[in-house]
């Protein structure tokens, strides 16, 4: 990373950053109104297809997983970009992540109950699911089967939602003392409640950091298992285009692809709302931009390296559905996955193209919707059409379904900015870090400590 | 290192740099009236902590964590074996039943984590004595962009206290 110019020092870093949370300018009123509404969209869009029950979404035989599994998906690897920019960046001690790391952390633990809320959806009567799934074991005294890829990934997404909140939170509790030694009365209480009465005593950093380092270490393998057991979801299966031992760290790189683009595109509007661009410098958002450039490439590889494994194995099914993945009924989909996943990132080649915040939106959005379609692509080009002809079919997504997903963005949009209303948006005992320490001018102008 | 909580009285010397801090802190930590010091910030500053380091040691999360792991890779083998010792699957006759311990990895790297994790904060919060709603916070440019060194049953007139105000303390005061 280019080295950061900062006209801020340390002593502004809670001003500045505190004032942005309690006067958001008007932008962020506008963004929470247009999220409420697809919120309230998604939430109409639900509630009529539970009184008119699954038939009215697109899913049929023998695509049962749709839309819905696709966002479910999707927002799990939304929320990878988040641990991977605090546990990984963190071990590997790439400073730019602390500007960024706690709109990154928020967007995990959001990104994740969205996701959560796709499975419960899918189900259709959703109050039938906790009468079939408890008690366990059941009256028959049968317990889950722990050899199916679908509670593989009850515990890998629970296990990731809670790890990701107790580190997003851990990384708050300091920021919430400061907090509470700018407040008075009620909020004090509070605060002082919420930072466990944290006060920053060499002791407490002391523990802290070792913790932190800690947490990172164990987050770091649960990033890569995670999304490697969503995608065992598919390959633990004979399906043709899923059967394949590519996935798990395909599904990793495009989770965290798709999570770098997501965290650019609310970092940069945030940014923008609580007037942090003096602490969310330039710089950490080219970072970002790299990272996000890198891991395109990787999954560039991998769509190749998919072909490449579909035509040299032999196996005529499998060639048969990336044949038509590429230029069959459901084509437009590969082609938009492809340039926007593969081919538009390779802007970010060029420094000019890195340094536009518009070009760099852009393009990030564009890799959001280019997975989205990738996770579309796979589910739905392999379910229409496995080995028995006879049983081929063919979907397209209903309206009530791409309501449900747009309900989906207003429901993960509301939460975040719900948050970065209460809460500091950059780590603020973090971002005293990276700034040029504080050393008496009068002593050592640029000496040691 | 001493306790967070100050029910004792004593002499807190603010300082606003780093470096005086650093300095101060050499200066006194060696004095057997010292011997309790507690020393604020508001990052967790590596310089600090260095200087203090023979009063912090290693951090004892660390066993927090392995104890955490292991109780999670035992619990998620331990919980898919007692399923299958519950409701075994024979298959050809063989009792008592099939142990797919492959598949059973992933339970116990899951929990391994997940106990880990959590375990790890139960070490954070033990270790730094927290929660502790009592705890008094003697000023609060401390989590801003001050620092501090806290000195129990030591008067502001003291030897100590001039040594701390000429490292470049801002302010030195009894609390």
């Amino acid at each position: 990373m280019s080295e950061v110019i900062w006209d801020k020092t340390v002593s502004d870093v809670n001003d500045g950053i505190l004032i942005g949370v309690n006067k958001p300018n008007l932008s962020f009123y506008f963004a929470l109104t247009i999220s409420v509404t697809c919120l309230l969209i998604g939430a109409v869009a639900w509630g009529y297809q539970i009184a008119f029950g699954m038939g009215i979404a697109g899913l049929n035989s023998p695509v049962y997983w749709g839309v819905y599994i696709t966002n479910f998906v999707f927002w799990v690897g939304i929320g990878h970009a988040g641990t991977l920019i605090s546990a990984i960046l963190f071990l590997f001690r790439a400073k730019w992540r602390n500007s960024i790391n706690r709109s990154a952390e928020a967007m995990t633990v959001f990104a994740v109950i969205t996701a959560g809320l796709f499975p419960l959806i899918h189900v259709g009567r959703i109050w039938f699911a906790p009468y079939w799934m408890a008690p366990i074991p059941n009256t028959n005294n049968l317990w889950v089967n722990f050899r199916s890829p679908l509670i593989w990934d009850v515990f890998a997404i629970s296990t990731y939602l809670t790890v990701s909140l107790l580190f997003w939170y851990m990384g708050l509790v300091p920021d919430i003392a400061s907090m509470r030694d700018r407040s008075h009365g009620f909020k004090k209480i509070l605060f002082n409640f919420m930072s466990f009465g944290w006060v920053g005593s060499l002791r407490q950093w002391h523990h802290y950091e070792a913790g932190y380092a800690f947490l990172a270490a164990l987050a770091t393998p649960l990033v890569l298992s995670v999304h490697s057991i969503v995608s065992w979801d598919f390959a633990m299966s004979v399906q043709p285009g899923w059967h394949t031992t590519i996935f798990p760290p395909y599904f990793v790189a495009g989770a965290i692809l798709s999570g770098c683009a997501m965290v650019y595109t609310i970092v940069l509007p945030l940014r923008h709302m609580f007037q942090m661009e003096g602490f969310i410098r330039k710089e950490h958002l080219e970072s970002l931009i790299k990272l996000t450039l890198l891991t395109s490439t990787i999954v560039f590889y991998a769509y190749s390296i998919e072909f490449f494994v579909a035509w040299y194995s032999g196996n005529e099914y499998e060639w048969a559905v990336f044949q038509k993945r590429a230029f069959g009924p459901y084509a437009f989909y590969f082609w938009v996955m492809v340039f926007c996943n593969c081919l538009f990132p390779l802007a970010f080649w060029s420094r000019r193209v890195r340094q536009s915040y518009v070009l760099c939106f852009i393009i990030c959005v564009l890799i959001n919707v280019g997975m989205w379609f990738e996770r579309y692509n796979i589910i739905i080009s392999s379910l229409v059409e496995d080995f028995l002809p006879g049983s081929w079919g063919h979907y397209e997504p209903a309206l009530v379904e791409m309501l449900i997903t747009v309900g989906s963005f207003g429901w993960f949009f509301t939460w975040l900015l719900i948050f970065c209303r209460f809460f500091p948006i950059v780590s603020m005992s973090e971002l005293k870090l990276i700034m040029p320490k504080p050393l008496n001018p009068t002593k050592k102008p640029h000496g040691e400590v | 290192m001493s306790s967070d909580v100050t029910e004792k009285k004593g002499v807190l010397a603010v300082f606003k740099y780093l470096d005086d801090t650093c300095e101060a802190l050499k200066k006194i930590k060696g004095r057997p009236e010292c011997r309790q010091y507690e020393v604020y910030a508001p990052a967790s500053y590596h310089e600090l902590i260095e200087v203090a380091e023979e009063k912090m040691g290693t951090s004892q999360v660390r066993w927090f964590t392995l104890v955490g792991c292991l109780s999670g890779v035992t619990s998620g083998f331990g919980m898919c074996l007692l399923a299958d010792y519950d409701w075994p699957i024979i298959v050809g006759g063989k009792l008592p039943g099939i142990y797919s311990l492959p598949a059973y990895v992933i339970f116990g790297f899951e929990l391994m984590i997940l106990f880990g994790a959590i375990a790890t904060i139960l070490g954070m919060l033990v270790m730094g004595r927290l929660p502790n709603p009592k705890n008094h916070v003697f000023d609060s440019r401390l989590s801003d962009d001050h620092f501090a060194i806290f000195i129990p049953n030591m008067d502001r007139d003291s030897e100590v206290a001039q040594v701390l105000k000429t490292c470049g303390a801002c302010e030195v005061k009894s609390v």
